[in-house]
């Protein structure tokens, strides 16, 4: 009759411990070392009653409601229970009790002392004692006879007595003990027993085995041994029927014998084998608990079966099963809070009590019991690894299928062994730390630091602002028990769960309001509880038990309110984004099914994320959910992986770090507090041997950099291919920010973008060394237009010939693109532009201003350069071409670009004339080009000048790139001015705007502007809004605009191009400055360069690029 | 050198801050510093965390050494050899000082610091003290001490300098014949 035994749980701290149950036998009551008893409803209790009694507890007995303890201040006390309010002290002795008991029927107290002392006490009234003496050694144990007429002791000097209450002295005596010299040396704690309700026996454990002894005649009766009890037997307890006899062994056996038949009908081992210290038999004897002297309480289950049948009907052996039922369905829910307190470790630490039950009992009602335990177990073990799971659980399910028929008969279904159903994660505020805990932080995020305190003397909330300039730091009195927070520049919003007799409530501070009342409390409806919250500019938003999530106004106005398709996991806000991960169904084996919204409350609200799954590696679950510091989604799994929202490549999440490869040991963790995309910083606090940090001594926050798993990263390739594609995700923010209308740092772009160029250059060439050259196309794809073209250059100058052709198709491909753009740009940039591919966004804003001169390169190169080529390209080109420099080219002319485009220029048409004249002269031309441009890194290398090998052209490959940034720096400034100018203008034309114009569009339309080089219809805008404004007063900005498309179009092309013209005009002096300066360096380099003299334009360019490597450098 | 000079030498170290503001990149003659971000660790000269603290606008990461397992390893470690162990920092008396004068309530165990770090500044003055002794004593003409801080140095310079000197005298005044060689 195999019994089950459940896992252990932690109880106590490290020590000695005592256990027993309640006389209904509802609550498992434990004390241990740490001085606490704990009452707990269940084994999975996670939230017991702790009533402190005093610095250690020896023993504990209940009964009637009395709680009595022994207790290392040397007495035996008394609490009330369930209460635990205490109730006097019953005795005291000169040194502690090492064992208290009750009578049957409550009423008298034995107990046993070190001091050699046996005394018993009326419980009623605590003066009468009678006191026992005899003992030559500490008392180890004592017991009760359930008739009273009796008393057991057993001692540490080697003797069992038995005791007449009546007269106090000794009847019988047995020296069958080992002798010790104190209770700490004593191999066994003996505890006695005698048989409930006729008292025949008593039961004393004697080395490896337990003999019986008759009463009245004191004689030795019969030993119950059994081959596997290899170690001491420390305690032994009687079935409530008396027909059976359980023990625990020093070695942590767990035997049943049926006394009768002198057989054992059981036998379980402790799963670490620790010392078996308490044992408890549950009064239907359905149960039996034990602790261990690691302070762990375990249950046999299942032992009913055995005695139960004998004693009572089945009826009520399946009820009990069925209370027992009822007493595990909570323990589901707690298993997540669980795993995240690490939940094998010894530390586990109660976890507030909570909520309602599980539904499990719906999907499988028969088989409840065994497939609750399942979960459970595979629950409570993937956190740490999952092989381990099928070790334990494989023996457990076995046990308890066994054990079913008897327990409950009519339970014959299959059971299914398929895929178990996860746990769904609790809700849970991300940046917080367990609710359970005193002292923890109710949130740490990017504005402050939320603590929750909740010990003895407070119940507070302590709110702090990184930054003191918000608003100095506040300590609050959590009268109504907040258990969650968030924290924004505006506000601290809290919120509790719902009791019986309160509603759920949000209370929000909002210290940034400007008039008296800096806070307001709303109640929820009955029954509805909080479980996520967050902040926003200007809103908060709260999920709710009955799957809603509700808006309020940051002021308290509550606005739209929305049902989830799924219990709320977490929620997080930043400006007008609201992010709610919920369950979007049973995950399985360990996985969480997580949803995502994504949504956008702003002016104009809408979803962007419409509840897709959220990724999470396997096994995981969600750790922590918020924005990056500009906006960004991200989300970090507890496996430890950072995912940030790709907004590009339609709302994927891409991992970008992986905070367990920095983790020293496997028990470290980062737990994630922020994450920066610019710079690039996941700002973390490394917690040593936990998955979150305490509160004291304050953490330190440490910045992890980005690292995307991309494949060879060792090698240079990958590592420039993660750097790019890091780059490029990094600063998608850009892109978003400005289609949503915030402004954006454009010099930290024009930054990125170079950056990103670079890199790009650097992987073409590299390409090049390798010789794949298609490849090289492939990256050549992704560089903006004024890239390839150095690209084109490279190319023909490490005469890859066929490869600069390709490359040349694609670079008129792109300004082909770049002029449709720039013509669809002319009309609708107004409107605010949805965001679009960021790359060759970026990508254009560099080009305009140059993209012309580049075009005009290329076309003054072409004919030189591809003579053999087809004629027919050519013409298209110039089809295309033409248009264009209509555009874009011709109001360049009286700009001071002509200068650099000189500069520019030449060089790559001198390598094309070189070839077009098919000469050999044509390649020491090239080598002196490139020979120049290493020359002013290494001078030794213009003595290569005759040798054309692949090397020296290899040479530049890191110079080129630098070349090429030098390019687009010029740029960037240059339309930066412009924008700059633009900008002004801009503001002078809303003053003249008559009409208050809505705030957010004058702003995007300055963002938009900013990214493109203003056009000679925004001049012409600008002169003629007045006449517009005049026309149509009632006119908004848009249909000013609209308007004035329209007359722009009428106006003769001539007129349009004048203001083109004037448009481009107006380049700022720095730039030319600039390129003065460029020129100056250009052509002292070429004064240098012997080889100079006829060739004026290559060396100008090479020159060039040279002194751009030695700028670098 | 007088131990403010060398104080102020020491105000050159770097150690880390928690900002309560936000302020840019600066840019000083001895370098860059910050930038700024409220709550983030970032490196400041002593004399910065020092001015900053006064004004409420940072809480002082102690530095690594600053710690008591840490200092009572040393503290072993130099009672147990004869010769000057090396220690964390080359300012660490004044660092110690300056921290735990105006920061204490950022660094835990304060007291326990100061005691050990006065515990190691006695040891290892003794021991200076001490070998000062036997190379006089000896009459050694030169003598090799490692792992000397600048302070410690400081604190016996001019005293035994000038000592030298005089007894340098008054042994050249007992054999004046000799002393005319020089």
């Amino acid at each position: 009759m195999p019994c089950e035994r459940k896992p252990m749980r932690y109880g106590h701290s490290e020590g000695h411990t005592d256990v027993c149950f309640d006389d209904q036998g509802k609550c498992i009551v434990t004390c241990g070392s740490d001085g606490d008893v704990r009452i707990w409803e269940s084994l999975d209790d996670d939230d017991p009653k702790s009533i402190n009694v005093g610095e250690k507890v020896y023993s504990v007995a209940l009964k009637n409601g009395k709680l009595v303890t022994a207790v290392s201040n040397n007495t035996v006390q008394i609490h009330t229970f369930p209460d635990g309010e205490p109730d006097g002290i019953l005795t005291r002795f000169t040194t502690n009790a090492n064992h208290v008991t009750f009578n049957n029927s409550g009423s008298r107290v034995a107990a046993g002392s070190s001091d050699f002392l046996v005394k018993m006490v009326e419980v009623a009234d605590s003066s009468q004692q009678k006191t026992l003496r005899g003992h030559d050694a500490p008392v180890l144990s004592v017991a009760l006879d359930p008739s009273d007429e009796f008393l057991a002791s057993s001692s540490c000097d080697g003797s069992v007595a038995v005791w007449s209450i009546e007269s106090q002295t000794q009847v019988a005596q047995w020296k069958v003990l080992q002798k010790s010299s104190d209770v700490t040396n004593a191999k066994s704690l003996c505890r006695l027993a005698w048989q409930p309700r006729s008292g025949k026996l008593i039961a004393v454990p004697v080395d490896l085995t337990i003999q019986l002894y008759e009463r009245n005649t004191w004689t030795h009766v019969s030993t119950l041994s059994d081959d596997l009890i290899t170690q001491v037997v420390n305690v032994v307890v009687w079935s409530p029927c008396g027909k059976f006899l359980a023990a625990g062994t020093v070695g942590g056996n767990l035997l049943i014998w049926d006394v009768e038949a002198k057989l054992c009908i059981d036998r379980q081992k402790h799963e670490k084998g620790f010392t078996v210290c308490g044992m408890a038999w549950h009064p239907s004897g359905g149960r039996i608990a034990y602790t261990d002297t690691e302070g762990c309480l375990g249950l046999l289950e299942g032992v009913s079966s055995s005695s139960s049948t004998v004693q009572s009907s089945k009826a009520t052996a399946a009820k009990e099963a069925n209370d027992y039922d009822d007493l595990f369905d909570e323990d589901d829910d707690r298993m997540l809070d669980e795993d995240m307190s690490d939940s094998r470790s010894p530390v586990k630490k109660p976890i507030m009590e909570d909520e309602d039950d599980d539904d499990d009992d719906d999907l499988m009602p028969a088989t409840g019991r065994p497939r609750n335990r399942g979960s459970f177990l595979d629950d409570d073990d993937n956190s740490q690894d999952p092989s381990s799971v099928k070790l334990d659980g494989l023996p457990e399910e076995g046990g308890s299928s066994a054990v079913l028929p008897a327990v409950a008969p009519v339970v014959s279904r299959p059971v299914y062994d398929g895929p178990m159903p996860t746990q769904p994660q609790r809700a849970f505020q991300p940046g917080s730390t367990p609710a359970h805990l005193m002292h923890r932080f109710m949130m740490w995020n990017s504005v402050g630091i939320v603590r929750g305190y909740n010990d003895d003397q407070d119940n507070a909330i302590d709110v702090e602002f990184h930054d003191t300039a918000i608003h100095h730091a506040m300590h609050l009195t959590n009268t109504l028990g907040h258990t969650m927070a968030d924290l924004s520049q505006e506000a601290v919003l809290l919120a509790c769960e719902g009791t019986d007799e309160l509603a759920s409530k949000i209370q929000c501070l909002h210290f940034s309001c400007w008039d008296t009342h800096k806070d307001w409390m709303v109640d929820l409806p009955k029954g509805e509880d909080v479980r996520a919250l967050c902040l926003g500019q200007g809103w908060a938003a709260v999920a709710t038990s009955a799957l809603m999530v509700r808006l309020f106004s940051i002021g308290g106005v509550q606005k739209e309110i929305f049902s989830l398709p799924g219990a709320v996991v977490c929620m997080a806000g930043h400006g007008e984004q609201l992010l709610i991960a919920y369950h979007r169904g049973t995950g399985f084996d360990g996985e969480q099914a997580l949803g995502v919204q994504l949504l956008q409350l702003g002016r104009k609200k809408r979803q962007v994320i419409h509840g897709e799954p959220l990724p999470l590696s396997r096994k995981s679950y969600l750790a922590w959910m918020g924005f990056s510091a500009e906006g960004t989604p991200c989300c970090v799994d507890s496996e430890g992986v950072v995912r940030l929202l790709n907004r590009t490549l339609g709302n994927t999440w891409t991992p970008v770090c992986n905070t367990r490869e920095t983790c020293k040991s496997k028990s470290d963790h980062y737990w994630v507090v922020g994450v920066h995309e610019n710079p690039q910083q996941l700002r973390c606090i490394p917690c040593k041997g936990a998955r979150f940090p305490p509160t004291l001594p304050r953490p330190a926050v440490a910045v992890l950099p980005f690292n995307m798993p991309y494949c060879q990263t060792t090698t240079e390739k990958g590592q420039m291919e993660e750097q790019y594609w890091r780059s490029m995700l990094f600063h998608n923010h850009y892109g978003f920010l400005s289609s949503s209308g915030y402004e954006i740092d454009s010099e930290s772009q024009a930054q990125a973008e170079k950056e990103q160029q670079e890199l790009l250059m650097k992987m073409f060439a590299l390409s090049c060394k390798l010789e794949r050259e298609f490849r090289c196309v492939e990256l050549a794809e992704l560089m903006t237009h004024s890239v390839v073209t150095l690209a084109i250059r490279y190319a023909s100058r490490s005469r890859r010939m066929a490869l600069a052709q390709r490359l040349s198709e694609l670079a008129l491909e792109k300004a082909n693109q770049l002029q449709e753009e720039e013509q669809e740009d002319e009309e609708p940039a107004y409107q605010s532009r949805e965001y679009r591919e960021s790359n060759q966004m970026n990508s254009r804003q560099a080009q305009q201003e140059n993209g012309c001169e580049e075009e005009e390169v290329e076309e003054e190169e072409y004919p030189q350069e591809e003579q053999m080529d087809a004629e027919e390209s050519t013409e298209t080109r110039k089809k295309f071409l033409n248009p264009f420099k209509k555009g874009g080219k011709s109001p360049e002319k009286p700009s001071p670009k002509p200068v650099s485009r000189e500069g520019r220029v030449n060089p790559f048409k001198v390598s094309g004339a070189g070839k077009s004249s098919g000469s050999p002269a044509g390649q020491p031309r090239t080598t002196n080009v490139l020979d120049s441009m290493t020359m002013s890194r290494k001078p030794a290398a213009f003595s290569g000048l005759s040798k054309q090998s692949k090397a020296p052209v290899l040479k530049p490959l890191a110079p080129k790139p630098k070349s090429k940034t030098q390019a687009t720096l010029l740029q960037m400034s240059a339309s930066k001015g412009n924008s700059k100018k633009l900008e002004d203008s801009q503001s002078e034309a809303e003053k003249v705007k008559p009409a208050p114009v809505a705030a957010t569009p004058p702003v995007l339309k300055e963002n938009t502007e900013n990214k493109k080089p203003k056009t000679g219809f925004q001049l012409w805008l600008e002169e003629n809004r007045k006449s517009i404004l005049a026309d149509n007063p009632d006119f908004e900005e848009m249909d000013v605009i609209k308007e004035g498309m329209g007359r722009f179009r009428t106006l003769s092309a001539e007129e349009r191009l004048n203001w083109t013209e004037k448009a481009k005009g107006d380049s700022d002096p720095k730039k030319r400055k600039r390129e003065d300066e460029d020129e100056e360096k250009a052509a002292e380099q070429m004064e240098s360069d012997e080889a100079s003299a006829k060739k004026k334009k290559p060396l100008d360019s090479s020159a060039k690029l040279s002194a751009f490597a030695f700028n670098k450098e | 050198m007088d131990p403010a000079e060398v104080e102020f030498l020491a105000e050159k170290e770097m150690v880390k801050i928690i900002p309560n503001f936000s302020l840019d990149k600066i840019y000083l003659i001895g370098g860059d510093l910050g930038p700024f971000n409220p709550g983030l660790p970032v490196e400041v000269p002593v004399w910065l965390a020092l001015n900053l603290k006064q004004r409420q606008k940072c809480r002082i990461v102690p530095p690594e050494w600053m710690d008591t397992d840490k200092l009572e390893d040393i503290r072993e470690q130099e009672r147990k050899l004869d010769t000057f162990t090396p220690i964390p920092n080359p300012y660490y008396m004044e660092l110690t000082k300056l921290l735990l004068n105006h920061a204490a309530d950022n660094i835990p165990k304060a007291d326990e610091i100061r005691t050990l770090v006065k515990d190691i500044w006695d040891t290892r003055m003794a021991k200076l003290r001490l070998s000062a002794d036997s190379f006089i004593s000896q009459q050694e003409a030169h003598a090799q001490l490692d792992n000397l801080t600048l302070m410690e140095i400081n604190t016996t310079r001019s005293f035994l300098l000038d000592s030298l000197n005089y007894m340098y005298k008054l042994r050249s005044n007992l054999q004046p014949g000799r002393s005319k060689d020089y």
